[in-house]
């Protein structure tokens, strides 16, 4: 199956996906119009079109650059500027970006037999971030959607079992989220 | 050996000639001490490759007699060797209090040294020195094998001025051992009060 292919059963069986403006290397990606398809749209992938493989569950922030307060130890990290000087890692905005108070959210289907791949895209806002879970349909988004809720705060709604996987429970708050400040534990000086 | 270890000291205190008695006992118990460094095998990221190579034949750490050994209980020295992260500590500790009587810690490379490229991190521990007592630090990102061999040679010149006089070479925690009760436990102090610019001046 080609890309071309896919793209045409896809709009046929599926039509409420629309292609990504951008898509991930040359791979075929396609956006979900809103979290409530996204379930019946995996099903009829799994079950219909022979998606039967989950290789990523992911999520993007997409809040700028944000001050490092709390998170940045020592803002001068070298010793010969004088103190008050213009700390050395600053974020900056990198033109051309469209920052917006998102959760990107990623999902990467395989059909191995067919040797394709899928990937899905879902822009969630940034507050109350809630995606339906996949663990029903696919035993292996278990452990990636908890690390996607540990690291970015995303509550995958339907799963048996949500709790932190990486992070140690003194950990407080999501540390990929760009606007972690970390709170100083008992391991910190 | 232990009631050796405990008793030599006290029973050569009044005999004539005790001293000479002690430090010959210390001589021979330092040398086989050193001679037969057992590191456990405790590889966190990148820097125990190097370690694995220094094992291996090309550098051959078994001509100092280390041979490493995968129980801390048969261990007497840890070569942490590798970043160590705030989920780790717990078990570094666990390890650490494993280990038979004296026991030794290399800290291998510089996030074992003092947190290293992840200073800032939130999940990483800023150097293994924090929890446990540290004999040697290599520096290096990793050290080459030759870096971690110089260690254990500046260990062993460590372990040859331990005695079994107390104040005699060894650290606090190795005099005391893990029997004495202040000496046990996690090292980790009560976090300090913040600096206010009349007390720091």
């Amino acid at each position: 199956m080609t890309q071309e292919e896919l793209e045409k059963a896809l709009s046929e069986k599926l039509p409420s996906l629309e292609k990504a403006s951008v898509q991930v290397r040359n791979y075929l990606t396609m956006r979900l119009k809103s979290p409530g398809d996204l379930l019946r749209t995996a099903r009829v992938l799994k079950e219909e079109m022979g998606f039967d493989y989950l290789e990523i569950v992911s999520a993007t922030d997409w809040l700028g650059p944000v001050k490092p307060e709390g998170f940045i130890l020592n803002p001068n990290p070298n010793v010969f500027l004088p103190e008050g000087a213009t700390p050395q890692t600053w974020p900056t905005t990198t033109p051309g970006v469209a920052y917006r108070p998102v959760f990107d959210m990623l999902w990467v289907l395989g059909n191995i037999p067919e040797r394709i791949r899928l990937f899905l895209r879902l822009e969630i806002p940034r507050e109350s971030p809630r995606v339906p879970s996949l663990t029903g349909l696919f035993a292996a988004a278990d452990w990636q959607e908890r690390e996607v809720y540990d690291l970015m705060g995303i509550v995958f709604e339907g799963h048996p079992n949500l709790a932190k996987i990486l992070t140690p429970d003194f950990i407080v708050g999501h540390p990929l989220r760009k606007d972690y400040v970390h709170l100083k534990d008992k391991y910190d000086e | 050996m232990g009631i050796l270890l405990e008793r030599l000291p006290g029973i050569t205190k009044g005999l004539p000639g005790g001293q000479l008695l002690l430090t010959t006992a210390d001589y021979f118990i330092d040398l086989s001490r050193k001679s037969s460094l057992w590191p456990m095998t405790f590889g966190l990221a990148c820097c125990a490759i190097e370690m694995m190579a220094s094992y291996a034949s090309r550098f051959d750490f078994d001509r100092f007699g280390v041979i490493p050994r995968p129980s801390p209980r048969q261990a007497d020295l840890m070569i942490v060797a590798g970043t160590v992260v705030k989920k780790m500590a717990e078990p570094i500790l666990q390890i650490y209090h494993q280990m038979p009587e004296p026991r030794f810690v290399i800290s291998m490379g510089s996030c074992a040294n003092c947190g290293g490229p992840y200073y800032d991190s939130y999940s990483v521990l800023k150097g293994v020195d924090r929890i446990v007592p540290v004999d040697v630090y290599v520096a290096g990102c990793p050290p080459r094998p030759e870096a971690l061999q110089y260690a254990v040679v500046k260990l062993q010149e460590k372990i040859a001025r331990m005695g079994l006089a107390k104040t005699s070479g060894a650290s606090l925690q190795q005099e005391r051992g893990s029997r004495d009760v202040a000496a046990e436990g996690p090292r980790i102090e009560p976090p300090l009060p913040p600096r206010t610019p009349a007390t720091e001046k």
